[in-house]
């Protein structure tokens, strides 16, 4: 019991708290360059995307770690009640209130990606929009209730994630996704790939999808062909690659 | 029990409508898949012998590190197997 009274506790969530609100900054802002496909030549698109997933999970530790200490510390009487269900802590109310939404938030992020697999893509996505929703309210949670955020190294280091995570949202909501493109048979004029490739060579702004001519009624009404359309090239890309080896 | 799992071979099939052409798969299995113009996939469809761990560990990682789980690994019977 000597040692929840100690401020080492305290200590302890104020400096897991502040890594956290850095951790979950540097987790959003990767997952903003995973969904903007940015990487492929220098760093390849599937680091950037294991970097944020294991990123996520290094953050959820800080941010167990935070709640834990915070309940079992005695300098405020937050209870883990308080740490889940908004509104119910006696100390800050509101400041405390916003860590919890924040909490169950990512948490909400967190398990629909854990069960990834079993659910609907369009539904994890839905989810997965609100990890900005999470991170701006912990990151008011930390200006409005951090010991830290009220100035020095602290302040700067909150304003710091305040400005990276906003950028990397800017850059998410106006961005246009790079694609990476490869090189077919049928594009010969396309930029051969290098002889050993690790990653999947630069990035390129999405070449204009050829046009394709639709029939119109009077020709659609004709007979029908004898042979699927969409089969004939793909087979044909196969034959010439095989040759080519 | 070792030996008769690894006869046979597999190859890799992409769900076309999960796509969304991050290209991961082609980073990850640069043997087994090629991009397209737009940044989809190719799969080889020649299968690969399961015996071939390097690439059916590249497989792995491709079916893993897919963002939109759209690859899985298909196995084909040892008669099937051409190459």
């Amino acid at each position: 019991m000597i040692a929840l009274t100690s401020p080492y506790l305290w200590y302890t969530t104020r400096a897991t708290g502040l890594m956290a609100l850095v951790l979950f900054t540097g987790v959003v802002s990767l997952g903003a360059l995973v969904a903007l496909r940015v990487g492929g030549s220098s760093v390849g698109r599937f680091e950037i995307s294991e970097l944020h997933r294991s990123l996520s999970i290094v953050a959820m530790v800080f941010l167990g770690i935070h709640i834990l200490t915070t309940v079992l510390d005695s300098f405020v009487s937050t209870g883990l009640l308080a740490a889940v269900i908004p509104l119910t802590s006696s100390y800050r109310r509101v400041p405390v209130a916003l860590g919890a939404v924040a909490l169950d938030l990512m948490l909400a992020v967190w398990l629909s990606s854990l069960v990834k697999t079993h659910v609907a893509n369009a539904t994890w996505r839905l989810i997965h929009w609100f990890s900005w929703l999470a991170w701006a309210t912990a990151l008011v949670h930390a200006v409005t209730t951090g010991t830290d955020a009220r100035g020095g190294v602290g302040l700067v280091l909150v304003g710091l994630c305040g400005a990276i995570g906003a950028g990397a949202g800017l850059w998410r909501a106006l961005g246009r996704p790079t694609r990476a493109a490869g090189r077919t048979a049928l594009s010969p004029l396309a930029p051969a790939p290098p002889a050993n490739r690790r990653h999947a060579g630069p990035a390129r702004e999405m070449p204009a999808r050829p046009r394709v001519e639709t029939p119109t009624r009077a020709e659609r009404s004709g007979p029908p062909p004898t042979e699927a359309p969409a089969a004939i090239p793909r087979r044909a890309q196969d034959e010439t690659r095989r040759r080519r080896r | 029990m070792g030996v008769r799992r690894r006869a046979g071979g597999f190859t890799l099939a992409v769900n076309p409508i999960l796509c969304d052409g991050f290209g991961h798969c082609a980073e990850l299995a640069p043997d087994l898949v090629h991009l397209d113009e737009w940044g989809y996939p190719i799969v080889e469809r020649t299968p690969v012998a399961l015996s071939n761990l390097s690439a059916l560990e590249s497989a792995r990682f491709a079916v893993r590190g897919c963002p939109r789980q759209a690859l899985r690994i298909e196995r084909v019977a040892e008669e099937e197997r051409r190459a």
